[in-house]
């Protein structure tokens, strides 16, 4: 599991090399996948140290690089962070321990069928955002769109952080 | 079940925020698409399942063992509910050592499945060793919450002390009425020819010496050396130990007394066994099949108790310590309440032997080698013969026995020793 989660790390800091391959972004491309591979090793925790890397590599391809927005790619690129988070945690669950029969199959298959309906939801997200904002002009957009993630961000987080005890079976 | 989010659930919403920030920053599109698969990965938070639909099982391949043996665990999970993933995890006590398989693992179940996991152990010290709680935590299948409990499967497992490998035993100097393997002074019924005497009525035939009577023109008959069993009392001291488990000085001692209850008792003598903690433990001799477990239960309970309570040698009753028994002290000589308790059976006239494994190779081998250690070792052991001295001018015979050596060669330079006292 820990290979497969490394096969997507490249793949992820590989990505925007195609859209930018200039100096600075194989450079932080390659400091994003060692702090990955060692993430798939160590820690979760350092593993989205890499990934935060991977995604300012990206950014970084995509302010170089310019141009329309390339939403397909950005579709196919968060299907791989996703699957990278949760292969990587699953594969330090996994390591040294017995794995029972069909463990593996289910979960590649639970992966499977919910990256795909993720991938599905945001080519949607992404195709309506297209069509409204086509039809739609918002003054001060960046600033309408930055408090609204800023608000949706902090309420995921509070809610997160609130551990839900439910009564003992 | 509690169940709770995993640091995993954060990081996931630390990366989307990133992203999002990002996407805000430079006015990017992608990078908000980027991270909408991960953020509504979130939306499966909430759906694990917090009562417990799966039951334990363990069995274990054998519950009485010996030290150093294997065991397999066999746990057996039966679900009667689906589970996304169950991780199990049996913590091991310090005395099993894992030598196959995982002690930890992860299984998806299906409604009414019944998996099975298997691993093998092995028992490094003697004891009984408790196998009772086995932690589960039921994952979702992203992992971004998991229901934790603990279920208690209790098995317990009894760990004996080896007994080491021994072929030739000290004698004692004095029988007991019973029939065993030794050649007793008395004479009677036996094999070994003691002497010869003229021909009585009543006298069997069949011990007539024939080349004494044809050679003196009358009956005479040969008479032979009984054949007796002894008592053996196992002294054992359990105030102090040194080095660290499974190879303290105690250890070495229970391994020893162990070894000598089960070739005396094959030898068909009666054995008892006084454990010295202060106050005395006793086990009454005798012979048998079911008084060696009796004796190997006694030992497996033995372990160091720190008490204030010194208890005399003349408070043991004669039933425990038979005057005509011979009596085996095992001690590393570490605590002198004990030393007394020998001086004090030497001067009842017990025909005593101290068989003392010596604590200095057992802690050195726990210390990191250093000239400090060298020479503390070198006092040490200076020390301990200057005491072993003291005692055997007392007429106390000390066999010193480094446990990593064979006990049959520590013994083995007793026999002869007593083999000569005997013969004056």
């Amino acid at each position: 599991m820990r290979r497969f989660a490394s096969v997507l790390a490249v793949v992820l800091v590989s990505y925007p090399l195609l859209i930018a391959p200039s100096p600075a972004v194989v450079a932080l491309g390659a400091a994003a996948l060692i702090v990955c591979i060692l993430g798939i090793l160590v820690a979760t925790h350092v593993l989205v140290a890499g990934v935060v890397l991977a995604l300012a590599e990206y950014t970084l391809a995509l302010w170089i690089g310019g141009g329309p927005p390339r939403l397909a790619g950005g579709v196919v690129l968060g299907v791989v962070l996703l699957l990278l988070v949760e292969t990587a945690d699953f594969g330090r669950r996994a390591h040294g321990a017995v794995l029972g029969p069909g463990v593996v199959l289910a979960q590649l298959r639970a992966w499977a069928l919910f990256g795909s309906l993720a991938g599905g939801v945001a080519v949607l997200a992404s195709v309506v955002a297209s069509v409204a904002s086509g039809a739609v002009r918002l003054p001060w957009a960046p600033a309408v769109a930055a408090a609204g993630a800023a608000v949706a961000l902090v309420g995921v987080a509070l809610a997160l952080s609130a551990v839900r005890v439910p009564p003992r079976p | 079940m509690i169940t709770r989010l995993t640091p995993l659930a954060l990081s996931v919403v630390t990366i989307g925020a990133w992203g999002l920030v990002l996407a805000v920053l430079s006015g990017r599109a992608e990078l908000a698409v980027a991270v909408l698969p991960l953020l509504l990965g979130l939306v499966r938070i909430g759906r694990t399942r917090a009562a417990r639909d799966w039951a334990l099982g363990r069995v274990v391949s054998s519950a009485r063992i010996f030290e150093g043996e294997r065991v397999a665990v066999t746990v057996t999970v039966s679900a009667g509910e689906p589970v996304a993933l169950l991780e199990l995890f049996e913590p091991l006590p310090p005395s099993l050592r894992l030598v196959s398989g995982h002690n930890r693992g992860l299984f998806t179940l299906g409604r009414g499945q019944q998996v099975e996991w298997r691993y093998e152990v092995e028992c490094v010290r003697r004891g009984r060793v408790g196998l009772g709680t086995v932690h589960a935590r039921s994952w979702n299948r992203a992992g971004l919450e998991a229901a934790e409990t603990s279920v208690r499967v209790p098995a317990e497992l009894r760990v004996y002390p080896r007994p080491l490998p021994l072929r030739r035993l000290p004698s004692p100097r004095r029988m007991q009425a019973f029939v065993g393997n030794y050649v007793a002074p008395s004479v009677g019924e036996g094999l070994e020819p003691g002497d010869i005497r003229a021909f009585v009525p009543g006298d069997r035939i069949r011990h007539v010496n024939w080349r004494a009577s044809l050679r003196f023109r009358t009956l005479f008959v040969t008479r032979y050396h009984q054949e007796r069993n002894a008592d053996i009392v196992l002294m054992l001291d359990s105030l102090n130990e040194a080095g660290t488990p499974p190879a303290t000085t105690l250890d070495a001692s229970i391994r020893a007394a162990a070894a000598l209850a089960t070739s005396y008792l094959a030898r068909k003598d009666r054995v008892g066994l006084i454990e010295y903690c202060g106050p005395f433990r006793w086990v009454r001799p005798s012979s048998g099949r079911t008084h060696h477990e009796r004796l190997f239960e006694a030992l497996l309970r033995a372990d160091v108790m720190f008490s204030y309570v010194t208890q005399e040698v003349a408070l043991v009753p004669r039933r425990i310590l038979p005057p005509q028994a011979l009596v085996i002290a095992i001690s590393p000589l570490l605590d002198p309440r004990f030393e007394k308790a020998l001086v004090d059976l030497a001067a009842r006239g017990f025909d005593l032997v101290v068989l003392s494994p010596s604590p200095i190779p057992l802690v050195r081998r726990a210390m990191r080698p250093s000239v400090r250690a060298d020479l503390a070792c070198r006092l040490w052991a200076l020390e301990r013969r200057a005491r072993a001295d003291a005692l055997h001018r007392l007429g106390i015979t000390i066999v010193d026995w480094d446990p990593d050596q064979p006990l049959e060669a520590a013994l083995g330079g007793l026999i002869p020793s007593r083999r000569r006292v005997a013969a004056r």
